[in-house]
């Protein structure tokens, strides 16, 4: 049925329709294309091809597999066994002997190792030793809580006690006082955890150690509470390891360094002067410039004298008082002519101040030179 | 074990520094400068109008004297920042500071007739103190060298510590003539070759004038006769008085005792030349030495006890030391070539000599144990050492080669520095440098 309507679709149609045929409607810029050459090959061709790149089996004979070396010594402890040396602190363990032949592997707690008896001669493994009891390492860092809840925390057991497992065959601890504590007592065992508050499991730091497993310097040792008479044994059993050659070694560092910082400040000895002192270049330098102005006079008699003097520095350099005699050594004859060139060096140049550095003034605010001409003498 | 040494280590690194942070700041300093003491001087006030001259003169004069140790220089009066006008006037030493002045001399000269004053003052510029006390001379205007002479001499010793040479007199032999036919005489003149005066006339030929220690007199040997004689000249009249020896015998190379009562010589005797002490008061000789070989040159030591002289007799010219009455020498020389004209120093630590080596000649000095030899000149014809009063300084006659040659008087200074020759007209050998006058 013809409309109005279907007269008029059909119209618009055949007028689009007509429109795209004419080509106005591709009237557009071209886009941009690329051309990929193409080359028309047979089957046979394809085949020839394809068997290139595909090795025939059995017309090469591949290589031998390069045998793994095997390491015949000892594993070294695994990865996950760092941790656990960082939760306890080493206790550097000072080398046996210098005739003693390496350390085994560690060995567990010395319970079952230690003897009253030293042994004779370490046993040197011949095949490689087991792999260790490693203590088990939870690889989950978090540090499992504790369950009871104390007003103060209980330090840890000895870092270095359960690790000392190298013979030591120097020490040969006092059999009457501690042989059958040791052979008796069981190792100390650290009490049970305890903690200030009750800790909530989300705020639990993780545990992971975050900076240098292994610390720089050797970790003070927890003083102990003031041992009561009854507790000494109790002190002793807690330290298996008797004093050896390493501790009483560094006892007496220790002790001669204290003694040698007492000797230094005695207790009527003028306040040390505080401040780092001066550097090498720059008492050279200061050197050199009282250098510049001593003026040596080969041919007399001074030339013999070493003289020593004293003088103060302000804080700018500059020589403040008088320019004293120390002591002096040689002819007493020519000991003022000495001086007096030392004395000269010293005022003429210090012109502007000599060049010292301000913040290390309590160095260098007392000066004493010792002026020796003995190696400009005429010879 | 080990450990034991590291804790003696630690105590070792760990005490000294804290030992040297609780006291003073102490340096060592081992090495100075060599240069000379810088000095100004500027002219010496004139307190009256008839001074001007004579102020200016003297104040060039101490310039003179110092700046010629080679041991002083002079700050130029056109880099001076002050004046000083007045000798009361208080010294700015900023500015003699600023200028790098070490020392400042300030004087003051005053003539009223023939009467003539000088002071003076010395200043240690970068201490802002003076150096000793002011002086003051007195003399005669005719006399002002002298006068300036002293005034050197107070600053010399002032800063050195040790005795000057300035007012001091040399005696030697002035030569004119060519070589071969060389007039000689005896002459006098101040260290710097000033006031020169003949002591005898050249009709004989004269060697090896010696001064006394005191320099009243002069010992010399003289051809007069047709022998070498040893006289003994008066300075202040040119008296002369000649010393015995018997026919036939050959008297030379003569020396003073210390105390100026003696005399020490070479006698040559049938071949063989020994040395001999005479004592003048009495004439009574003593014979030091009868080695068959040639001893001479002999020269006391400051205390008299001992002699220096030259001997061959390990067969070549060597240097020996005996005691004042004789007895078995020690050689002190062992340098290669020859070894001769021994002066013992003033100070009595060196002995001056004149070396023969390789074909040149050298002034050289030693310890008196022969070690630490230096040898100060070089030269064709180097000779006759002389020490200054104050052993600082030696004299020595230089003669240069050819038939025109001539000589010349050399001043050195013991460091080896500061060759100089002695201004005088004329040739000039051997001299004996006198001591410092009163």
């Amino acid at each position: 049925m013809r409309t109005p309507g279907t007269t008029v679709s059909a119209m618009g149609h055949l007028g689009l329709i007509g429109w795209l045929i004419v080509g106005w409607g591709f009237n557009a810029e071209p886009l941009e294309f690329s051309e990929t050459s193409i080359t028309v090959v047979s089957g046979e061709e394809f085949d020839q091809m394809t068997a290139a790149r595909t090795p025939e089996p059995g017309t090469a004979d591949p290589t031998a597999p390069v045998q793994p070396v095997v390491d015949v010594t000892p594993p070294e402890p695994p990865a996950e066994e760092e941790p656990a040396e960082a939760t306890l602190p080493p206790d550097p363990v000072e080398p046996p002997a210098e005739d003693t032949p390496p350390p085994p592997a560690p060995t567990p707690p010395p319970v079952a190792d230690v003897t009253d008896i030293a042994p004779d001669e370490p046993l040197v493994p011949v095949t490689p030793p087991p792999a260790p009891d490693l203590p088990v390492v939870n690889d989950d860092p978090t540090p499992q809580q504790a369950d009871v809840v104390s007003s103060e925390l209980v330090e840890p057991a000895q870092p270095d006690t359960p690790i000392d497992d190298v013979p030591r065959e120097e020490v040969i601890p006092d059999e009457s006082e501690t042989a059958e504590e040791v052979i008796v007592e069981e190792p100390p065992a650290a009490p049970p955890p305890t903690t200030t508050e009750i800790v909530i499991e989300d705020e639990t730091p993780s545990g992971a150690v975050e900076t240098s497993l292994r610390p720089v310097t050797r970790p003070s040792r927890p003083q102990p509470p003031a041992p009561e008479p009854e507790e000494e044994t109790e002190v002793a059993d807690a330290e298996p390891v008797t004093p050896t050659e390493q501790d009483t070694s560094e006892d007496e560092v220790a002790a001669a360094l204290a003694a040698a910082l007492a000797a230094d400040t005695p207790a009527d000895a003028p306040a040390a002067a505080v401040g780092p002192p001066l550097t090498g270049s720059e008492r050279d330098s200061f050197r050199i410039a009282v250098n510049s102005c001593w003026n040596v006079d080969p041919g007399s008699v001074a030339a013999r004298v070493t003289v020593e003097v004293g003088f103060s520095l302000d804080r700018e350099g500059k020589v403040q008082g008088d320019v004293r005699m120390v002591s002096s050594d040689g002819d007493p004859s020519a000991t003022s002519t000495a001086f007096e060139a030392a004395r000269r060096a010293i005022l003429r140049c210090q012109s502007g101040g000599y060049q010292l550095p301000a913040d290390k003034y309590e160095q260098w605010k007392d000066v004493v030179i010792t002026f020796d001409p003995s190696g400009m003498r005429l010879r | 074990m080990m450990k034991h040494i590291l804790a003696v280590l630690l105590v070792l690194v760990l005490a000294v520094p804290a030992m040297a942070q609780n006291g003073p700041l102490r340096l060592t300093i081992t090495d100075g400068v060599i240069e000379p003491i810088t000095f100004a001087a500027p002219n010496f006030e004139a307190e009256n109008a008839q001074a001007q001259q004579v102020a200016s003169d003297l104040s060039r004069l101490v310039v003179q004297d110092l700046a010629g140790t080679g041991l002083f220089r002079e700050v130029p009066a056109t880099a001076f920042i002050s004046q000083v006008s007045s000798f009361a006037q208080p010294v700015a030493f900023a500015d003699w500071r600023a200028i790098n002045a070490q020392a400042l001399i300030v004087g003051a000269v005053a003539v009223n007739g023939q009467q003539l004053t000088v002071k003076f003052r010395l200043y240690d510029v970068f201490s802002g103190q003076e150096l000793g006390d002011g002086l003051q001379f007195a003399g005669t205007v005719a006399g002002w060298r002298r006068m300036g002479h002293k005034v050197a001499d107070a600053v010399y010793s002032r800063i050195t510590g040790e005795g000057g040479y300035f007012d001091s007199r040399v005696v030697f032999v002035s030569e004119s003539g060519p070589k071969d036919n060389r007039l000689k005489r005896l002459a006098i003149m101040d260290f710097d070759g000033a006031n020169l005066q003949f002591l005898t006339d050249s009709s004989a030929i004269v060697l090896a004038p010696r001064f006394s220690p005191n320099g009243d007199r002069v010992l010399y040997t003289s051809f007069e006769s047709g022998f070498p004689r040893i006289n003994v000249l008066n300075v202040a009249n040119v008296g002369r008085q000649q010393l015995q020896t018997a026919p036939g015998e050959m008297a030379f190379s003569p020396r003073f005792s210390r105390d100026g009562r003696q005399v020490i010589y070479s006698l040559s005797n049938g071949g063989n030349t020994d040395i001999y002490r005479t004592d003048l008061s009495s004439g009574q000789n003593v014979r030091l030495t009868s080695a068959p070989s040639i001893e001479t040159a002999p020269s006391f030591s400051p205390d008299g006890s001992q002699i220096v002289f030259e001997s061959d007799r390990s067969g070549t010219q060597q240097l020996y030391i005996m005691g004042a009455n004789g007895g078995e020498p020690r050689r002190i020389s062992f340098g290669d070539g020859r070894y001769g004209t021994p002066v013992w120093s003033p100070r009595g630590d060196l002995v001056a000599f004149t070396k023969q080596n390789a074909g040149r000649f050298h002034i050289g000095v030693m310890r008196t144990d022969g070690s630490e030899e230096r040898l100060l000149t070089s030269s064709f014809l180097d000779e006759g050492p002389s020490w200054s009063p104050n052993g600082r300084v030696i004299m020595f006659s230089r003669e240069t080669q050819g038939v025109a040659g001539s000589s010349t008087m050399y001043s050195v200074d013991i460091s080896g520095r500061n060759l100089k020759a002695v201004p005088v007209q004329g040739g000039a050998s051997d001299p004996s440098w006198g001591p410092l006058q009163p």
